[in-house]
Parts: structure tokens; sequence; C-alpha cells
């Protein structure tokens, strides 16, 4: 029975993580900007939805437009105001990994300023357990991350595959020269493709604030779950993204059915390298030992 | 307020060797590791455990000590290096996560979460070395030689193969420069001086935990790098310097709230790699003006 509540938890949380881990790859597929701050895109929308519900008492609908909105402005501002002037000069991979990962340790520490350090969570009436058979608990929250999950994956899709936008953002993605050539903006599409990756996260912010809580260090742990997702599905492959993320999830949650908790981490760091060394392209990916 | 200084002074130089040993493969070979807090650990736990039950000797500690550093890194070089520069950041952040798990739970090795308590004074030669201004005065001689290694090593043909493979991989491949030994090398030399900061930082504290290792001291190093200035000498000392002073510095302005110092200096510090890589990515000590690398 144990094995059964782990497996689903780990799907609920396998799913976050391969809502979240598809936002990053698809930035960094399209864009090919590293873009370490997504945690603290996570961070955000988490902490607002938590402040808009509990500390304004708005509306859950109202709440979540919130926890939405910021997560887009916060990702559209900073591919405006700190990639771009970097890219314009520079942009080397170095460069804009270390400017994203302090923007990160910045909004993690202010964060912790502003709202305490403590964990927070958000009781709804969906957040509570009921005994579904001897020994399984399962919440209504549950099943809606999954769902919620797949419905975003579908949307993601259509997007991606019969819009113009969406084509375009794949476009970029193979070869930007030629879509500056066709007489689009490389530099529009980016802020498209960010606008989309950190929408992306709002869902997995939700649900995490709603169920098992949030601390302001959330935002480092998902982006290395991200992370190792996106390199274990493959660079570039949202497919491959949602697997890994899926995959990474249930190890994370069967590994406490033999160890303790906190190995939950390291399990992931050792499928992580696992790939590196044996399949750097991962699941989906072309080739990338250089 | 002596020892207060003498006692900011002997982390300061610590720090120095960290940021510079980092600097060597971040500045001269372009790998990006996450993991120097591991080595900086795994020197300071072998240095406390050798002094513990062999011999309290300087020139066993330090050695042994360097020597499982270097073993360690071989681990993470040999498979992490064949791949692309986001892989080894990827790779190097995995490996410092599995070593706080590790730290935190390999008891006999380091005493978990309660550490190594009484590691016994140093000795050089049979003397002990446990006044403040003696510690520093070794710290000192420390960093010196080791500045001078670096700056030795990156002026001969070695420091500019590294160099080269920083700057175009395919074209120093195609000069029949053997990559991955030359990067694997450089990785496990800076790892093992690395774990040198280990052992002085073990002695002068004479107890350490897992709390000194974690991912948030690699990230306080690569920002002293950066901040200061990659593939520069004087940067990383810079950068150390001016890192470990900002939290006492903040202190004196009263009128920040006395808890939130921790935040605040990481605020800052953040603050600072944002701008610098916007407006200049050579870091303060920029060894190339005007910007570009």
């Amino acid at each position: 029975m144990l094995f059964l509540q782990l497996l689903a938890n780990g799907l609920q949380v396998g799913a976050i993580y391969a809502l979240t881990a598809a936002g990053f790859s698809l930035i960094f597929g399209s864009t090919k900007i590293f873009h370490f701050a997504h945690g603290a895109t996570f961070a955000i929308a988490a902490y607002l939805f938590h402040f808009a519900l509990t500390g304004l008492g708005l509306h859950w609908t109202f709440a979540v437009a919130v926890s939405a909105t910021s997560a887009v402005v916060f990702g559209v501002l900073l591919d405006r105001f700190m990639y771009a002037p970097i890219q314009r000069h520079e942009g080397s991979f170095f460069t804009v990994f270390v400017a994203s990962f302090g923007i990160g340790i910045v909004v993690q520490n202010l964060l912790g300023s502003v709202f305490g350090r403590g964990f927070m969570s958000v009781p709804t009436p969906l957040s509570n357990s009921v005994e579904v058979i001897p020994g399984l608990y399962l919440s209504p929250l549950n099943g809606l991350a999954i769902l919620c999950a797949i419905a975003c994956f579908a949307a993601l899709h259509f997007f991606l595959t019969r819009t113009f936008t969406g084509k375009g953002l794949r476009a970029l993605s193979e070869n930007p020269e030629l879509v500056r050539t066709f007489g689009l903006s490389p530099r529009r599409l980016s802020t498209y493709a960010f606008a989309l990756g950190s929408l992306l996260v709002v869902p997995g912010a939700i649900f995490t604030a709603a169920g098992t809580g949030i601390n302001p260090a959330v935002g480092h742990h998902v982006m290395l779950i991200s992370l190792a997702a996106t390199i274990v599905g493959g660079i570039g492959s949202l497919r491959g993204a949602a697997c890994a993320g899926l995959l990474i999830g249930v190890a994370e949650n069967l590994a406490m059915w033999k160890l303790g908790t906190q190995w939950s981490e390291a399990i992931t760091f050792a499928i992580l390298f696992f790939f590196i060394i044996f399949k750097p392209s991962g699941f989906f990916g072309r080739a990338t030992v250089s | 307020m002596t020892a207060y200084i003498l006692n900011l002074l002997v982390l300061i130089s610590v720090y120095a060797i960290l940021s510079t040993t980092l600097n060597f493969i971040i500045g001269y070979a372009g790998i990006f590791s996450l993991a120097h807090a591991v080595f900086f650990g795994i020197g300071g736990y072998t240095a406390a455990l050798v002094a513990m039950h062999v011999t309290p000797e300087f020139f066993v500690a330090v050695p042994v000590a360097m020597a499982a550093a270097a073993v360690t890194s071989l681990l993470l070089a040999l498979p992490a290096l064949r791949v692309r520069g986001e892989y080894f950041v990827a790779a190097s952040l995995g490996l410092q996560v599995l070593a706080v798990t590790l730290f935190s739970e390999w008891k006999s090795f380091t005493g978990g979460l309660g550490g190594v308590i009484g590691i016994p004074a140093v000795e050089m030669f049979g003397y002990p070395v446990y006044k403040p201004w003696q510690f520093l005065l070794m710290s000192l001689i420390c960093l010196t030689i080791i500045i001078v290694i670096i700056r030795t090593l990156v002026h001969t043909s070695f420091g500019r193969s590294l160099k080269a493979i920083r700057d175009s991989e395919s074209a120093a491949l195609a000069s029949g420069k053997n990559i991955t030994v030359i990067k694997t090398l450089s990785v496990v030399l800076s790892s093992a001086l690395a774990a040198v900061a280990g052992a002085l930082y073990a002695f002068y504290m004479s107890f350490i935990n897992v709390e000194s290792f974690m991912l948030d001291t690699s990230v306080l190093v690569m920002a002293m790098v950066i901040i200061g200035g990659t593939a520069t000498i004087l940067g990383p000392l810079l950068g150390a310097a001016l890192l470990m002073l900002m939290p006492s510095a903040l202190t004196y302005l009263t009128f920040l709230p006395q808890t939130e110092i921790g935040s605040i200096q990481q605020i800052v510090y953040g603050m600072a790699m944002v701008l610098l890589m916007i407006f200049r990515p050579g870091g303060i000590v920029s060894s190339h003006p005007g910007g570009s690398k």
C-alpha cells in the first residue's frame, strides 16, 4: 500500500516537474538562454498566489490570475532588461548564466525577507486527503494536478504545431538567422518564449503552494529539477523534458520506499549523472557531445 | 579588536585560496564548476581526520587532503568533461547536492550534522601553530605559494593550451591538443589546491560541519571570482576581500535590521553579479577593458 501511496504522490509531483521543466526547455531550446532564474519565477508565482489568497483574501480565480500575471511579467521583464542587453554585446553562455543565477539569489532573499523563511502552505478544501482504499490516501489535488498537466501539454502542443507564433518559436530553435531572413523578429519571438515558458510554471507553483507547501528556497529546488529533467529528456525536446520530469518525480518518491527522505534529491542527481555519462543526448535529444 | 581583525584576515586568505583556485578553471579553462565547496569540504574533513587519528603534522595532513580531493575530482571530471559546458554546470551542481547529502549522512567520516569536534592544533615540523598571527602567516604563505603556482602554470604551454580550449575548443582540437586530458588535469589541480583551503579552515576553526560546505559556499566563491574579475590574478583576491568584509561593514549600518544581514549580503552580491554581467562582464579587475571576452 505504501508503494501505491508513493506512486500516487510521485505522479502528482512528476506532473508539476514536467510542466516546469517544459517551460525551461521551451525557453532554452528556442532562445538558447540558460534561464536559471526560471526557479525564481516559480517562487514568485507561488508566493503571490499565497499572498493574494490569504493576505488579500481574494477569490481563488483572482489569486490564480495574480500569480499568472506576475510570472509572465517577471519572465518578460528579465528577457527585456537583463538578457537582451547582455546578448547585444556578448551573450556567451557563461555571462548569461551568471546574471541569471544572480537574479535567482536576489529573488530568493527578497522573498525570504518579505514573507519569512519558514514553510507556508495554502489550506484549501481540495487538499484534504480521503482514504480511498485502506492505506491509500488521495486528495482531489492529486488528480487535479495530473489533469491540469495533461491539459497544459495538449494546449502547448496545439500552440506549437498549429499557430503562426508557435511555428515561429520552433523555427527559432532551429535557425535564428533564417527566422530573421524570413522577416520575423527573433527578439519578439524570444519575448513570446519567455511569456509562455513562465506561464507554464504557474500550475506547478499553485499546486505546490496548496499541497506540500513553499519556502523561499523552493525556486532553487525546482530549478535543479528542471535542469536535470531538461538534460535527461534531451535539450530542446519538450516531450523529453516532460517525460523526464515525470520520471524524476516518481523516482524521487519511490526512493522513500527504501531510503529516507533526505535521499530524494540525491536520487535525482544520480539519474542525471547516469544520463550525462551514458547518454548525454537524453531521451529524445540530438547528439550533443562536442 | 586585534583578534577580530586577525580572524577576518585569516578567513579572507582561506577564501582567497578558494577563489584563486576556482578562477583557474573558470577564468583560464572556461570550465564552470558549482562544486568547489565539495573539494573545500573533502580537504577539511580529511585533514581533520588525519590530525585526530594519525598526526597533526601540516606536511602530512595537507598532502593527504589534497590527494583525497584530487581523486574525488577525477570522478567528476572524467565523465562530465566529455560534454558541453551546460552539462558540466549541471553535473557539478549534482555533485554538490549529492556531496551535501553524503556529508550529512556518512557519520563515521564527517560526524553527520554535528560535525567534527576537537581538531587538534596543527604542527609544523613538530611546532604547534595556534596563535592567530601564526595562523595568519601560515595561510598567507599558502596563498602566496598557490598564486605563484597558478601564475607560473598560466604562462607555460599548459596555460596557453587551456586558454586556447576556452576560446575555441574545435580550434584547439584541430591543432592537436588533447582536450580531455588538459581539462581533467586543470580540474584535478584546482580541486587539490582547494583542499589546502579546507585543511587550513579545519585547523583554524578546530570544528567543522556540513554547513560550511553547502551550495551557498560554492555560490559565494563563484561570486568572488566573478565580481573580482575572471582570468586575472588580482580579481579573485579583491573579490574575496570585498565579499568577506561586506557582512562586517553592513553591521555598521545600524539602520538595517540586524537579523536580515545575511539576506542583504546575498541580495547585494546577486545584484552585483547581474549588473556586472550587463555592463562589465570581465569583473571589477577586467583583463579585457571594454567588456567583451
